[in-house]
């Protein structure tokens, strides 16, 4: 077996249960990265292709598929327990339930803080706003919002890993910033443990195995299912007081993480593309442009962005119109208070800045096929070679996703030509073929004790 | 490794597929990422050359382990003056073809600006051979 051109193993918050997996393959054909195959009747991942994005997860009809999170008994480790929640988990809620006894909800499962992740909208934006400035030759630059979108363009498109913003992730930076505020009030640095509730697999990737070595300041990631399942019981037995908030946030950073939450506040030609279909189709095609006019592109890899993670229990149309009206409200309330609306201009410090700043994001390109030019050369000409002998149908029999996959994975040594079940074969050997791969009672049910 | 397409001259929809063929070989042999960007923007202007200004041509690449060599062949109107082509901002394009956001004058400068080596050869009214060599 070979494994990809990686130097390093990513941690992946995807895990696929074997015990569980009934080998459907609705996994390995809505991968978009082709990490999933079919061995011995279960899916498994190539670990250097997978990006984190969840769709896999998504589709799976028996939850083999889980999304490793940390012990939600792990806060009670820390005397401060500051939950860091993204406004995507409010718009879980109806209506009736106001941000307020959310928040009640959340202290009463053992938080001792509740901040919102987009306090900090404003504050990046800046610091966009000063790196594009700064690196003005980089155009366009491409937000680095969605670490499944960026762990793309790493393995993908390599040439426009130049392009991303080389900022770790802004949810970082939000943990960064409530840290220095508690140390400022007097608390230990050690005394404090963050939890980051999330929406989706990547940003739990991220957590754990950021883009570069940089050390996350979230101790641990919380899924938004789970603390949803728990407010909504607490809820449910006794509703929380509504009282008044006091926050910084103004109606446009509540939909930060929505499409368009980024791309509305900037000047420019910029586009808010959705959907890993979109963003593929997109940065293929502006790969091949020499010089484009585009400023800035936000890229996220779910429908509708972050109101589509695959950890959200709310329909995204409907979790988009509670933001959307809290937006509303929002405003209302700090007109009324006589904040001001606008004004972004937050002159964000140099020390800040820099804190924002990675050096470097690495390609970790996973479409070449060989060690050197020279025996990818000679693997793509055998690739080519069994590709004219495959039937060419893509009907996944042989455990990968489509014929050229599976050419891939026999040049790699990860499969064998005779995988194919269309390969010259005596019928007997075909059967057999059939039940190494998709294990022996997927096809042959009614007479599985001869095999 | 070989690969060869067929263009069709005033055939705009499908300039691109070539270029785009050629990005995925590249990238599965594992080629920098900044050769590859000259290459397919130089096969991509060489394509709309011919769908703008030939009746039709034929692109042959031909990949080895250290280059990758790019030939335009075209029946056409050929090109009167090459020296004056090479210039930037230089087109004989039809106002037709402006329209449609080609021929700004950049083809062949794009062309030789992203390649290591490159010929031209025209014979008026019959037609013209680009040969391209990126090295790896």
């Amino acid at each position: 077996m070979e494994i990809n051109n990686t130097n390093k193993e990513f941690y992946h918050a995807l895990t696929i249960d074997k015990d569980v997996c009934v080998g459907c393959a609705n996994c390995m054909s809505v991968c978009p990265t082709e990490a999933i195959r079919i061995r011995n009747g279960k899916a498994e991942l190539y670990n250097n292709k997978c990006i984190d994005c969840g769709a896999c997860y998504k589709v799976c009809p028996v939850k083999a598929i889980y999304i490793k999170q940390d012990d939600f008994k792990n806060i009670q480790n820390y005397k401060y327990r500051i939950a860091l929640v993204p406004a995507i988990l409010i718009g879980q809620f109806s209506h009736n339930i106001r941000t307020s006894q959310i928040y009640a909800a959340i202290k009463e499962l053992g938080f001792t803080h509740v901040y919102e992740v987009e306090n900090a909208a404003a504050t990046i934006v800046e610091a966009y706003k000063k790196y594009m400035k700064k690196h003005k030759l980089q155009k366009p630059f491409i937000s680095p919002f969605c670490p499944a979108v960026v762990r793309l363009i790493q393995v993908r498109f390599p040439s426009l890993v130049k392009n991303i913003i080389h900022f770790g992730v802004p949810l970082d930076f939000a943990a960064n910033s409530i840290r220095k505020r508690l140390s400022n009030a007097g608390i230990k640095n050690e005394d404090i443990g963050m939890f980051y509730i999330t929406p989706c697999a990547a940003k739990i990737a991220s957590v754990k195995s950021p883009v570069e070595d940089v050390i996350s300041p979230i101790n641990g990631v919380i899924n938004m299912d789970l603390i949803y399942n728990k407010i909504q019981s607490l809820i449910t037995k006794s509703m929380p007081p509504v009282q008044s908030l006091n926050h910084a946030l103004r109606g446009k950073d509540v939909l930060f993480s929505l499409t368009a939450g980024e791309k509305s506040r900037f000047e420019g030609r910029s586009f808010a593309i959705d959907g890993m279909k979109n963003i593929i189709e997109f940065l293929e095609q502006l790969e091949n442009q020499e010089k484009t006019n585009v400023d800035f592109l936000e890229l996220r890899a779910c429908n509708q962005s972050c109101a589509g993670g695959v950890l959200t229990v709310a329909n995204r149309f409907l979790a988009m119109e509670r933001l959307n009206d809290r937006c509303k409200a929002i405003d209302k309330m700090n007109e009324e208070r006589g904040m001001p609306k606008q004004g972004e201009k937050l002159d964000i410090d140099e020390q800040t800045y820099k804190k924002l700043i990675i050096p470097e994001i690495k390609p970790r390109p996973i479409l070449k096929v060989g060690d050197n030019i020279k025996n990818s050369l000679r693997r793509l000409q055998e690739m080519e070679n069994i590709i004219n002998t495959l039937p060419g149908v893509h009907c996944c029999m042989c455990g990968a996703p489509n014929c050229s996959a599976f050419a891939e994975d026999i040049v790699r040594g990860n499969a064998k030509i005779t995988d194919c079940i269309f390969y010259n074969d005596k019928p007997e050997n075909i059967k057999k073929k059939l039940c190494e791969i998709w294990g022996k009672n997927k096809f042959f049910k009614t007479n599985n004790d001869e095999n | 490794m070989e690969y060869t397409k067929k263009i069709i001259g005033g055939n705009f929809s499908e300039a691109g597929e070539a270029s785009s063929a050629i990005k995925k070989v590249l990238k599965q042999l594992g080629v920098d990422s900044q050769v590859i960007r000259r290459t397919v923007v130089a096969i991509y202007e060489a394509e709309v050359n011919v769908v703008a200004h030939a009746y039709e041509g034929l692109l042959s690449v031909l990949i080895e382990d250290d280059k990758i060599k790019i030939v335009i062949e075209d029946e056409g109107h050929g090109i009167e003056d090459i020296e004056k082509a090479m210039e930037a901002g230089y087109s004989t394009a039809s106002e037709k073809v402006r329209e449609m956001g080609f021929g700004a004058g950049m083809g062949l400068p794009n062309i030789k600006a992203n390649t290591d080596k490159m010929t031209i050869n025209s014979v008026v009214g019959k037609g013209t051979v680009i040969e391209l060599i990126n090295y790896f």
